[in-house]
């Protein structure tokens, strides 16, 4: 370690690393500078500091309940994913373990078809009759699933693979477990771990997903992302605080769940 | 009468029959090694006793009940696995009284139950620490509590030893060896490694391609190998066919037949013209390879001293004792 502090080579490396931070960084410390000043047009630096439009921002009852509508079809799809994939990867995995091929192929769908695409064909099918969920928030939730399916699937595969299921399985048959009482005691709390980083993941993203929610829900049931794109023609400043806003949730929920994962093992 | 017996037990996955036929007797407090080649059926078979896996056909009584029909969890049968199968978020404390959990056994008297058994195998001060925090012999000392703790009828072993390192593994299985001796436990010990079977058992059933091949204690095993399978797998026979044979003896010789390497006796009087061809030091044994009328032989000598060993090239006189030639089938 000290040895590669002190080579010229470690400087050179250290400059990429923080050449590539500052890349990365301008845009986003530029948007924090220009959602906190007053104005800010002809001059090299703004012309004041203020609040005012975090204020505005975060009094505004559109943003608030586009914010919390966002975080409702986000948790409702995280829910249906948890409630349908732990089953699946289970019977997959211990009872169907052929079937992993198949799921491989399945999960990639919704990565190998764009979002553009399939919403045209979402809107065929739930536009009318007997589903007709489009513009419900119940299509976004069932969609996002979808989504969401894939990291899920994946990280939890993996998660399973490392644990040896069938073997704690016997021991727990053995044992006088039931198939039941086994995965809820021995498997489940040995999934924490994928779960937890797949939904966290899955939620980030989904948190920002725009093309989906702006062609089949729109403005009848407004995300985040949305609220974002309807408010494009208002003040800069205004939009700006908006973008911080957003991405120091998203910073401090990753933040927060890495924490709490980190903890508990 | 036998505690357990295996009657006509069959097996196969789709077409491809695992075991078929497959009796056995095994009497209580017995220690019963199942020796094979990877392949051979031993595990599937201690999976079906255990009900994991199940069968085709065939019964297999405990006491005198037939287990077929029960599920795994009926049948009052412990079992350790090679991979542990200790429950990674449960402390040791937490895996041992598992069983105990199950079975709804009463707080005060599960502590109890959990603290002999972990302390019979020597981890009572582990009892907080997780699954990651032990070593690989401390682990399969949980694992053997563990199935101990409910007080099996009878005990599973599947190759526990086999992912430890040499010291641990001798020291491990004179451990279990000792405790299946204290509680007069009946027990099935799954191995491919001769030398444990050979070691710890009260008699080995060798299997191979779903069959028992031989079954006897270990002096049986090593001394009178039934078939050039059994002489092949266990010890390192020299296994000739009967035209080396003939050559090499002098006198016609009807089949195949098997010598012991440690049974050739090298220098002496008169004997069978030969010459060293190579040696290898495998600690308290020399192993020479020796070659004799056309005929290459392994020959074990006891490491007495350096000056006694042989060089590579040199021309020595073979001894073979008559009643250390095995016919074999």
């Amino acid at each position: 370690m000290s040895r590669a502090e002190t080579s010229p080579a470690s400087l050179y490396h250290r400059l990429v690393v923080w050449l590539l931070f500052a890349i990365l960084l301008l845009p986003l410390a530029a948007t924090l500078l220009y959602s906190l000043s007053t104005s800010w047009s002809a001059t090299m630096l703004p012309d004041g500091l203020t609040f005012k439009w975090y204020l505005a921002l975060w009094s505004d009852a559109r943003f608030l309940a586009a914010f919390g509508q966002s975080l409702l079809v986000c948790l409702g799809a995280l829910l249906l994913a948890v409630l349908l994939i732990l089953p699946l990867l289970f019977v997959v995995h211990y009872h169907f373990p052929k079937l992993d091929g198949l799921m491989n192929i399945l999960i990639l769908l919704p990565f190998a078809v764009p979002p553009v695409v399939s919403s045209v064909g979402l809107l065929q099918v739930y536009g009318s009759g007997p589903l007709a969920m489009v513009g419900t928030p119940w299509i976004l939730i069932g969609c996002y699933f979808t989504i969401a399916l894939p990291f899920m699937y994946r990280a939890i595969t993996n998660n399973l693979q490392a644990i040896n299921l069938r073997d704690l399985m016997d021991a727990a048959h053995l044992l006088g477990a039931s198939t039941w009482k086994a995965a809820l005691l021995v498997v489940l709390p040995n999934l924490r771990k994928g779960l937890m980083v797949s939904l966290f993941l899955s939620f980030s993203f989904l948190f920002g997903e725009f093309v989906f929610a702006n062609l089949l829900v729109g403005t009848r049931y407004e995300t985040l992302q949305v609220y974002l794109n309807n408010m494009r023609n208002s003040s800069g400043h205004f939009n700006s605080a908006l973008v911080i806003s957003y991405f120091f949730f998203v910073l401090v929920f990753t933040w927060a769940a890495n924490r709490l994962n980190k903890d508990k093992t | 009468m036998s505690f357990l017996s295996i009657q006509n037990l069959h097996k196969s996955y789709g077409a491809t029959p695992i075991f078929s036929d497959i009796d056995c007797e095994i009497g209580q407090g017995e220690f019963v090694t199942l020796l094979g080649p990877s392949g051979c059926g031993k595990s599937t078979l201690l999976r079906c006793i255990a009900g994991l896996t199940g069968v085709n056909g065939g019964r297999i009584l405990l006491g005198g009940q037939d287990l077929v029909p029960l599920a795994p969890q009926k049948r009052g049968i412990g079992m350790v696995f090679q991979s542990y199968a200790l429950f990674p978020n449960m402390t040791v404390q937490q895996n041992v009284a598992f069983g105990l959990r199950m079975q709804q056994v009463g707080k005060a008297e599960s502590a109890q139950r959990v603290g002999e058994a972990l302390a019979m195998v020597e981890l009572g001060d582990f009892a907080a620490r997780y699954p990651h925090q032990l070593s690989g012999g401390q682990c399969q000392r949980v694992a053997l509590a563990r199935s101990l703790v409910t007080r099996p009828r009878l005990l599973l072993l599947d190759e526990p030893l086999s992912a430890l390192d040499a010291r641990i593994r001798k020291h491990l299985r004179e451990q279990i060896r000792a405790i299946q001796q204290e509680l007069g436990l009946t027990t099935i010990f799954v191995t491919h490694d001769q030398e444990e079977a050979l070691v710890l058992s009260d008699r080995i059933f060798l299997m191979n391609a779903g069959k028992i091949v031989q079954s006897g204690n270990a002096e049986t095993l090593y001394t009178a190998p039934v078939d050039a399978f059994a002489a092949g797998f266990i010890g390192n026979y020299n296994l000739l066919d009967a035209e080396a044979a003939s050559r090499l003896l002098g006198r016609p010789i009807g089949g195949r037949i098997a010598i012991r390497p440690e049974s050739i006796r090298l220098g002496g009087q008169g004997g069978i013209e030969a010459q060293i061809r190579s040696h290898s030091l495998l600690g308290n044994v020399i192993r020479y390879r020796v070659e004799a009328r056309g005929v290459e032989l392994l020959v074990d000598v006891l490491n007495r001293s350096a000056a006694d060993m042989h060089a590579s090239g040199q021309r020595i006189v073979l001894n073979i004792e008559a009643n250390a030639i095995r016919e074999v089938a």
